[in-house]
C-alpha cells in the first residue's frame, strides 16, 4: 500500500455561478483502523481561500501549520488577504522545495478572487504540479478513479450555490461510500461573495 | 572629551555610558511622538503623523503603527528604515512560536525576543544601535492586556500609560499626574488626545495627522485592533479644542 492511501480521505471541489463549493468526507483512519469520525480535510485560510489536504495525515498537519505561517505573514506585509490563485503558487513553490523527500500531501486550493469573485480552484500533485481546472478538483488517492466518473457525468457549469450543493454532495458521497478508507459523512462548504454556508452530511457510517 | 569613544559602539566610555545607544536616543526624541494608555477593558496607541512635505504621496499604511500578529500592535517612534526590519522581525518571530507551540505568542516573550536583537547590537558586531522605540500593545490569556516601551540599548518595561517621541517628557508628566487605573479606552482615548493636542503642533492636529487605534477584545473572543474612526476622533478633539478655549478664557 503507497503512504498516499494509508489514512484515506478525499476531497473535492466544484465551480458554480459565482460560488465554489468544497467538500471532504470526516474519516481518519490508520489502515483498516478507523481511529476517529470527526476529521474534515478542508481548511479556511481566509473567507474566500480554502485549502483541501488529503494524503499522509501527519503531513497534512505539518503542511497546514506551515501555510497557515506563511499566509499570516503574508496578509500582516501586503495588508491584505491572500487570493486562491496565489496561495495554489505558494503551496507548489513549498512543495516543490521537497522534490526529492516530499511532503506526501495533495492538496487543493479553491476560493473566490477579484472584485469580480470569479471562482478558482486547483489541485496538486505531492511535488506540487500544479492542475488548474475550471469544473472540479478532487484528491484523495483511495477514491479518484471513483470520484473522477461520478463526476464527469453529474457536473454541469454555471450552477447556483443551493444546487451546486446537491450535485457536490451527492458526488462525494457516492465516491466515498464504495471506498472502504474514506466517508463516514462528510462536510461541505459553499463559498459565495457575502457568505459561507457549511453543513455536515450524514453518509454511510463505514 | 570622550569623542574618541563615540565611533566605536561595542564599548564603554570613560564613565561606563554607552554613547551611541544615547546619541539614538537622541535621535528619537525628534521624531514624531507616541503614546499608549492602557485601559480595564483594552488599550489605545496614538501617534503623531509628521507630514515632512506637501509633495509626499499619503501613504495607505500607516508610517507609526503596525500590527505584529492578530494580538499584538506597535507604535514606532525613530528611523523608520530600522523599524521595519524590527518589525518584520517581529512578525516572523511570533509567527515561528505558534508554529511551535500553536498558540499566541505571549506579549512579554515577544518583546524579549526584539529587545534581545537590540542588545546584541550594542555589544556585538560593530554596528550601530537601531534608532527606534517601539510602544508594544497587546492581549495574552494569562496577563490580559499590556502594555510595553522598548528603546534602542535593548531595555525593556511594562507600563500602566507611557510617551515615546518628540515631546515625551511632557507628554509622561501629564500621564503621571492624569492616568488614573479606572480609565477605560473611552477614558483613555480622551487623555491621549488632550496630551497629542498639548505635544504636537497646534496648527497641524486634525484627524489626518492624528492616528489613534484601539486594541479591545472582540466578539467570541477575538482581538480588534482597529483605528478610531474620524468621526469618533473628530468629536473627541472637538471636545478637547473647546475645553482648551474655555482654560485660555478663565486666564
Amino acid at each position: 500500500m503507497s503512504i498516499l492511501e494509508y489514512n484515506g480521505g478525499a476531497c473535492l471541489a466544484m465551480v458554480g455561478k459565482g460560488c465554489v463549493a468544497v467538500a471532504s468526507d470526516l474519516r481518519f483512519g490508520a489502515q483498516a483502523t478507523t481511529i476517529a469520525t470527526n476529521m474534515p480535510k478542508v481548511h479556511r485560510i481566509n473567507d474566500k481561500c480554502f485549502v483541501g489536504l488529503a494524503g499522509l495525515t501527519s503531513d497534512n498537519q505539518t503542511i497546514l501549520n506551515k501555510i497557515l505561517f506563511r499566509t499570516k505573514l503574508y496578509s500582516l506585509r501586503e495588508e491584505r488577504e491572500i487570493k486562491p490563485s496565489v496561495l495554489s503558487n505558494l503551496i507548489s513553490t513549498m512543495l516543490y522545495e521537497k522534490r526529492f523527500g516530499p511532503y506526501y500531501v495533495e492538496p487543493l486550493v479553491c476560493g473566490l478572487e477579484g472584485p469580480e469573485d470569479k471562482p478558482f480552484i486547483s489541485a496538486m500533485d505531492l511535488i506540487g504540479a500544479p492542475l488548474l481546472a475550471e469544473d472540479f478538483v478532487l484528491i484523495g488517492s483511495t477514491v479518484t478513479e471513483a470520484l473522477f466518473g461520478i463526476c464527469e457525468s453529474l457536473y454541469r457549469p454555471n450552477l447556483e450555490p443551493e444546487e451546486l450543493f446537491e450535485i457536490i454532495s451527492q458526488c462525494l458521497l457516492a465516491g466515498v461510500d464504495r471506498d472502504a478508507l474514506s466517508g463516514w459523512g462528510a462536510v461541505v462548504h459553499i463559498i459565495t461573495k457575502d457568505k459561507v454556508v457549511s453543513r455536515t452530511l450524514r453518509g454511510r457510517q463505514d | 572629551m570622550s569623542r574618541r569613544y563615540d565611533s566605536r559602539t561595542t564599548i564603554f566610555s570613560q564613565e561606563g555610558r554607552l554613547y551611541q545607544v544615547e546619541y539614538a536616543i537622541q535621535a528619537i526624541d525628534q521624531a514624531g511622538a507616541a503614546l499608549g494608555i492602557t485601559g480595564t477593558d483594552g488599550i489605545i496607541l496614538a501617534a503623531e503623523k509628521k507630514q515632512t512635505s506637501k509633495l509626499l504621496e499619503p501613504s495607505i499604511s500607516s508610517e507609526k503603527m503596525y500590527k505584529i500578529d492578530d494580538h499584538i500592535a506597535c507604535a514606532v517612534a525613530g528611523i523608520t528604515s530600522d523599524a521595519n526590519i524590527l518589525i518584520n522581525n517581529a512578525r516572523v518571530k511570533a509567527q515561528q512560536y505558534t508554529y511551535a507551540y500553536q498558540s499566541p505568542v505571549p506579549v512579554e516573550y515577544l518583546v524579549q525576543q526584539i529587545c534581545d536583537l537590540k542588545q546584541g547590537y550594542t555589544q556585538y558586531g560593530g554596528l550601530r544601535p537601531f534608532g527606534v522605540s517601539f510602544l508594544f500593545a497587546g492581549y495574552d490569556k494569562k496577563y490580559g492586556f499590556q502594555l510595553y516601551q522598548s528603546d534602542p540599548s535593548g531595555n525593556y518595561g511594562g507600563w500602566k500609560a507611557q510617551a515615546i517621541g518628540d515631546n515625551n517628557r511632557n507628554a509622561q508628566s501629564t500621564l503621571k499626574t492624569e492616568w488614573k487605573p479606572e480609565f477605560t479606552t473611552k477614558e483613555a482615548l480622551h487623555l491621549a488626545v488632550k496630551i497629542m493636542s498639548k505635544t504636537m503642533d497646534s496648527t497641524n492636529l486634525s484627524s489626518r495627522t492624528l492616528d489613534i487605534h484601539r486594541l479591545t477584545l472582540g466578539p467570541n473572543g477575538t482581538i480588534l485592533f482597529q483605528e478610531v474612526p474620524e468621526k469618533e476622533l473628530n468629536a473627541v478633539l472637538e471636545e478637547i479644542l473647546k475645553a482648551k478655549a474655555l482654560e485660555k478664557e478663565e486666564e
